[in-house]
């Protein structure tokens, strides 16, 4: 923030400035330029059915590349992200599956889980703020403690949500599919979020810890703060989860915490804290989802499926940090 | 008028005739692997391309497109939207869960896709499994260390990850052999996750615990850790323990003559289901439903045994392949043609 104040007179040209503003910028081109060579090479995936596939698929990871952004703003990582998907995942549909599936039931668990996710987060937030441990370290670990807790919740994956939940999740109203709502609320709330004093207070200690606090903020309680907020979006990342897969399993979020870290960097935050935005997240989250999928529409042999779609991440990886940087330059 | 009608007819009549055979000569069918960690999947999924291109010399047009990659299951579930995009007529998935994929096997159904599972069973009432019976598996083996110990002896059994689907059954089913001999104990039973190294420790700690083992119920590539150990030990010839089906451990079963019986779970499978699924995509119908397993949705194939009367025999099919190559076995159209009406 104090860079772009900084450089701000140098008169940069119009588009800089621009990129400047709006740092998800390159990643909104990124993903516009992945979901054109889709549709040029299956025409059927920009169709309504393939994009609201492509929502439901990458949903989840959305909702945890913003929960991670919380904490990269001020400078933090979590680890542990995606062990609490797993965590509230099993949490709500041991208890749905315990209380019969009625629809009392699924909103019950649903305020459980949300509880979960944020004792999760304040876990997280007290050991690297107060106890001040290092971020990847702390998280890493309680990554392994949350798995274990999932684990003794249900050991074996598989006990199946009720019916009611994942249909919801699946249904259309009106003609229009669910996860689209879903996704407007998370516009509105996410919209609402960037209004917030908690957002800007993030940034400022992820630009500069040492100044706010002399400037007076609270920098500890704002670090927790920070990682309950990347808890709750965590339980809401488990809901989508859930309600794709209908089902119990206390491993399904330990590969999405990485991920929702890279979909983070491609939607052009810094990791060391105090630039970004959520929305660049949300992108990042599709870069993600959309190259997995043009990979395998290009024709990519089997065999070369996982390398091809990791050399891939680090093109997009490396074609936003040089759009972004030449803008910042 | 009648020339007319005639010429209209026959029109029609040709139409459908190239409309028919436009259908039922091409058939785009999904390969969806979750997990790349063995041979045993690429061999698999070569298998079911093989398969894919016999059809060929039959005058259809089967293609096939793969999804192979190490994924979680949400990853498995994105593999099986972007068939869905594409438009295929069947999916064939070795599933990476029993239950998550009900949800989207759901939409599948809804897009007209035929769904087979195969390897593992899944509960999606909207998909077939086309397999082996994983607890027949087990029992197969069992009956045979039984037999060859007379029905007497203690036994130890090593198994892959508890918790695990085929796991589970694969115990439900030596466990319920074993009750049915008075006479056999059931001294221990370890875990040692599939891995060769770690069925060989597990060997290696059982027979310091239990001298007096006769027999050894052991799964997959662990057996040819725990023969190792069996080997080291100098009991290969007062023990009988089940074995695998990897050119390198047929090879050495052969070589120092051991006292085994292997199950075989053939990279097969998923050839055996192609063949079904076209079969089903042409609109053939099965003589018996695939209405059995717990999930009401199975259709179980043979599972063949390799033992020292047909040892030979294995050892011919697997010559001249590389070592981790599986002796296999698969329907061929012939016979899965004779399961249909």
């Amino acid at each position: 923030m104090v860079d772009a104040v900084a450089k701000a007179p140098r008169q940069a040209g119009g588009i800089r400035r621009f990129i400047e503003r709006y740092p998800f910028v390159p990643a909104l081109v990124i993903m516009l330029v992945l979901l054109a060579l889709n549709g040029i090479w299956q025409p059927r995936s920009v169709s309504l059915v393939g994009i609201t596939g492509l929502v439901k698929t990458y949903l989840a990871l959305m909702l945890l590349a913003v929960a991670q952004t919380y904490v990269v703003y001020a400078g933090d990582i979590d680890l542990s992200a995606g062990a609490i998907v797993s965590l509230v995942n099993v949490v709500i549909v041991a208890f749905m599956a315990a209380m019969g599936g009625s629809a009392f039931s699924v909103i019950g668990a649903m305020a459980i889980g949300l509880g979960v996710g944020l004792a999760c987060g304040i876990v997280n937030g007290i050991v690297v703020a107060a106890f001040r441990l290092q971020a990847i370290v702390a998280t890493f670990a309680t990554s392994i403690f949350f798995t274990g807790l999932a684990l003794y919740v249900m050991p074996v994956a598989g006990t199946p949500a009720p019916a009611t939940f994942w249909r919801t999740f699946g249904a259309r109203y009106f003609e229009i599919p669910f996860v689209f709502y879903a996704a407007v609320l998370l516009a509105v709330i996410l919209s609402l979020l960037a209004r917030t004093r908690l957002s800007l207070q993030l940034l400022a200690v992820g630009d500069d810890a040492q100044g706010a606090y002399q400037s007076g903020l609270p920098v500890t309680a704002i670090r927790i703060r920070g990682y309950a907020l990347c808890g709750l979006f965590a339980a809401l990342a488990a809901f989508c989860v859930t309600g794709d897969t209908a089902s119990g399993d206390p491993l399904v979020g330990g590969k999405m915490t990485l991920f929702s870290v890279a979909a983070v960097v491609l939607g052009g935050s810094a990791l060391a804290g105090g630039y970004g935005t959520v929305v660049g997240s949300v992108f990042g989250a599709l870069i993600i989802g959309l190259i997995n999928s043009l990979v395998y529409f290009v024709g990519t042999p089997s065999e070369w499926q996982n390398l091809v779609q990791g050399l891939a991440i680090l093109v997009a990886l490396v074609a936003g940090i040089l759009i972004g940087r030449r803008a910042r330059a | 008028m009648k020339k007319l009608t005639l010429l209209a007819l026959s029109t029609v009549a040709m139409a459908a005739i190239s409309a028919s055979a436009a259908f039922a000569d091409d058939f785009k069918i999904g390969l969806s692997n979750g997990w790349v960690g063995s041979e045993w999947r690429t061999q698999m999924i070569e298998e079911a391309q093989a398969a894919a291109a016999a059809w060929k010399d039959k005058g259809h047009n089967v293609e096939v497109v793969v999804q192979s990659a190490n994924v979680d299951v949400p990853g498995q579930i994105a593999h099986i939207r972007n068939f869905i995009a594409e438009g295929v007529d069947a999916i064939i998935i070795n599933p990476n869960s029993p239950t998550a994929f009900d949800p989207v096997f759901a939409q599948a159904k809804e897009a007209g896709i035929l769904v087979i599972s195969t390897d593992a069973e899944v509960s999606s009432p909207d998909a077939v499994y086309v397999g082996i019976d994983q607890t027949a598996w087990g029992a197969a083996g069992a009956e045979w260390l039984a037999k060859t110990l007379n029905g007497k002896g203690n036994v130890v059994a090593i198994n892959g990850v508890a918790g695990h689907p085929a796991n589970e059954m694969r115990v439900a089913g030596y466990r319920s052999v074993f009750a049915k001999y008075p006479d056999i104990k059931l001294v221990n039973e370890v875990n040692a996750n599939w891995d060769q190294a770690q069925g060989q420790q597990a060997m290696q700690n059982l027979l310091a615990t239990n001298p007096d083992i006769n027999g050894v119920w052991v799964q997959d590539g662990m057996a040819a850790g725990a023969w190792k150990s069996i080997m080291d030990a100098g009991k290969k010839d007062q023990i009988a323990a089940t074995g695998e089906i990897r050119k390198d451990f047929i090879d050495i079963w052969t070589a120092d003559k051991l006292n085994s019986g292997a199950t075989v779970n053939p990279p097969g499978v998923m050839a055996s289901a192609l063949n079904v699924a076209v079969l089903m995509l042409q609109g053939r119908e099965l003589k018996e439903p695939a209405n059995k397993g717990q999930y009401g949705n199975a259709m179980y194939l043979p599972i063949p045994f390799i033992d020292s009367s047909n040892l030979a025999d294995a050892a011919k099919q697997l010559e001249g392949k590389p070592g981790y190559y599986s002796y296999t076995s698969a329907l061929s159209i012939a016979d899965a043609e004779a399961l249909f009406k």
